[in-house]
């Protein structure tokens, strides 16, 4: 009898079942027809909006506001729908953010030809780029392009490296070798990367130190990324817990080979996410090598909106850095999901289990 | 039993501090070979901390520790070498979460004594199967009971071919259907004739299995003997308290 109940009860909750399993169809207002035909009235209605530039008159900007609620109506028939797949609900969201753009665009009164020619004057980079060059605008941002992320990948390695061991040495729990760690990432993380970054290049060729401009950049990027990567390291290393390192030297491993061998290869997984998104920061900190003269991306642009009298080049940088930057934030945070998920499951997992 | 058995462990007025805490008070034991050497006592004597400076995992305050005649409290060992010839199983297993069970067995063989990998898994293999897990060679550790994983434990303290292995507890962490298992890898041990040091409070194990018992009391062996006569006999009031408790 209990059983029968609760496959009943289980057919009911589980089972999914439609409005229109249930009623043989769909009520009028949730049927595609319907959904089309009121979309294409809406248009068609909008041919009778008033002209573009600033309404004259309460009537036209009541007209514009009936609209525009309207189609929100239409659009949250769509969107409240729990039964209607997700792409529809997708291009409803869509249509309406799109329709509040453009009635933005048609009714603010706005000077939009000038912006647009201002900001978005792509002829400006399809001519030739600044003084003395013989290819086009594109092709100078292109290649700011590869030298930032020729900065950025250099910088990414040695700041890597560099962290990894003053965090490894950090282990090592020396009182004199901690101390120097810690003034060194204290300093290196106080200290300004464009004014470590000047006083590279501007300030180190008086004690007879000369380093081109690249080199000063990578060099202060590194420095100041070796202070934050040691500590993500150091992070790491700690939350390992201790009795790994027992069972390690208790089989007789040496100090380096715990290290190399049981504890870094654990720390790493909690070590992943922070350190992608240490490195997202440090792409986004070579835009400061423009200080020093460095042709990448960021000076690139400055150079040529200087020579066009015209900030389009500005706005294209903008873009490439977004681009770039968007998909590498969006690794970290999913790397960061999955690590966070990872640490749910192990724990469900160390649970007793039946034998 | 002549004179001449071979001495694997000996500490001599061996005193440890944490600090001003005085944990150990002077122990003197001498360990033979093949013996099995069951540790008992309460909670805080100092008994993992004995074993944790046998083989320096915890520093000795004071007093000389030889192991096969070699004086390990002197600068000029090489520590690491005396740790590879010394197993230690621990109560919660520590075994490598990112390898799976043969990599966990085969890891210091291979880089400790530097044994080439297919050797070293050959071996690793032998040795699953002598704690019957060959078929789990390839799993990780979390997707192993707390009795496979001590087995495995065992296995891999087994693999560097160690003189002698020291049991911390090793199934006090164990649900009862999975402490026999463990035990009868112990037992099996023994009976091969090993040198172990088991702190364990399992007394049917210690009545079987252990040549000589310790009770250790605030940080001293306040008695020894036998296993039957010890549990049967108690001469130490301390020692006929605990066994109250425990039997
Ligand atoms: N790393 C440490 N730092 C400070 N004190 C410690 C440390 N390890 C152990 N102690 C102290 O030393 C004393 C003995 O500890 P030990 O772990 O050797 O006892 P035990 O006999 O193994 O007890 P149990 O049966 O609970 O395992 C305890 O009082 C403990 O608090
Ligand atoms: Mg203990």
């Amino acid at each position: 009898m209990k059983t029968k109940n609760n496959e009943a009860l289980k057919e009911n909750c589980l089972e999914k079942t439609t409005w229109k399993e249930r009623y043989g169809h769909w009520p009028w207002y949730r049927r595609y027809e319907f959904i089309l035909v009121s979309f294409l009235a809406l248009i068609a209605f909008g041919f009778a909006l008033p002209r573009p530039g600033l309404p004259e008159t309460l009537f036209q900007w009541l007209f514009i506001v009936f609209y525009l609620l309207l189609f929100l109506v239409w659009a949250g028939l769509i969107l409240i729908d729990v039964e209607k797949p997700n792409w529809i609900k997708a291009i409803a969201a869509t249509l309406i953010l799109s329709l509040f753009g453009w009635l933005f665009y048609r009714y603010s009164g706005a000077q939009w030809d000038k912006l647009g020619y201002a900001f978005f004057n792509w002829k400006v980079l399809s001519e030739t780029g600044s003084y003395g060059s013989t290819v086009t605008g594109w092709a100078e941002l292109f290649q700011g392009l590869l030298i930032t992320l020729q900065i950025a990948i250099f910088s990414a390695i040695f700041g890597t490296i560099l962290g990894l061991f003053l965090a490894v040495f950090r282990s090592l729990n020396d009182p004199i070798l901690n101390a120097f760690i810690i003034i060194w990432v204290d300093f290196f993380r106080a200290m300004p990367i464009i004014v470590l970054m000047m006083i590279i290049y501007y300030a180190l060729p008086y004690l007879n130190i000369t380093l081109s401009s690249t080199v000063s950049g990578i060099m202060a990027l590194s420095l100041n990324s070796s202070a934050y990567i040691s500590e993500i390291f150091r992070a790491g290393i700690e939350s390992i817990h201790h009795n790994q390192v027992e069972a390690a030297r208790s089989l007789g491993l040496t100090t380096m080979q715990t290290m190399r061998l049981v504890i870094l290869p654990q720390a790493m997984r909690v070590v992943m996410p922070p350190l992608t998104s240490n490195y997202v920061a440090m792409l986004k900190d070579t835009a400061i090598c423009s200080s020093i003269a460095i042709m990448e991306l960021l000076k690139t642009a400055i150079t040529l909106q200087a020579w066009k009298a015209n900030p389009t080049p500005l706005v294209a940088a903008t873009i490439i850095y977004l681009i770039i930057l968007l998909p590498l934030a969006r690794i970290s945070t999913v790397l960061e999901n999955k690590m966070k998920s990872k640490g749910i499951t192990r724990s469900i997992r160390r649970q007793p289990k039946a034998a | 039993m002549g004179e001449e058995r071979q001495v694997m462990i000996e500490t001599i007025d061996l005193h440890k501090y944490f600090k001003d805490q005085h944990v150990l008070k002077g122990i003197s034991v001498k360990i033979y070979k093949g013996e099995v050497v069951a540790i008992i006592g309460p909670s805080g004597a100092g008994k993992s901390t004995f074993l944790r400076c046998i083989n320096r995992l915890e520093e000795p305050s004071s007093g000389k520790i030889y192991i096969e005649g070699v004086d390990i409290t002197s600068p000029r060992v090489d520590m690491n070498k005396i740790r590879s010839e010394i197993g230690f199983v621990f109560q919660s297993y520590n075994l490598f979460p990112h390898l799976t069970a043969i990599e966990n067995i085969k890891l210091a063989p291979v880089h400790v004594r530097k044994i080439p990998e297919k050797e070293a898994e050959q071996k690793g293999l032998e040795l699953l199967k002598k704690v019957g897990l060959e078929d789990k060679a390839h799993a990780y550790p979390d997707q192993l009971s707390g009795g496979q994983q001590q087995r495995v434990a065992i296995a891999r303290a087994l693999a560097m071919q160690p003189h002698m292995i020291f049991f911390d507890e090793p199934t006090s962490a164990l649900d009862p259907e999975m402490i026999r298992e463990v035990l009868d890898v112990m037992q099996n041990l023994a009976a091969e004739g090993m040198t172990m040091l088991v702190v364990s409070h399992e007394l049917g194990f210690i009545r079987e299995a252990a040549t000589r018992v310790l009770v250790l009391a605030d940080g001293c062996v306040i008695e020894e003997g036998l296993p039957r006569q010890l549990f049967n006999n108690p001469q130490h009031p301390r020692t006929k308290e605990f066994l109250s408790k425990i039997l």
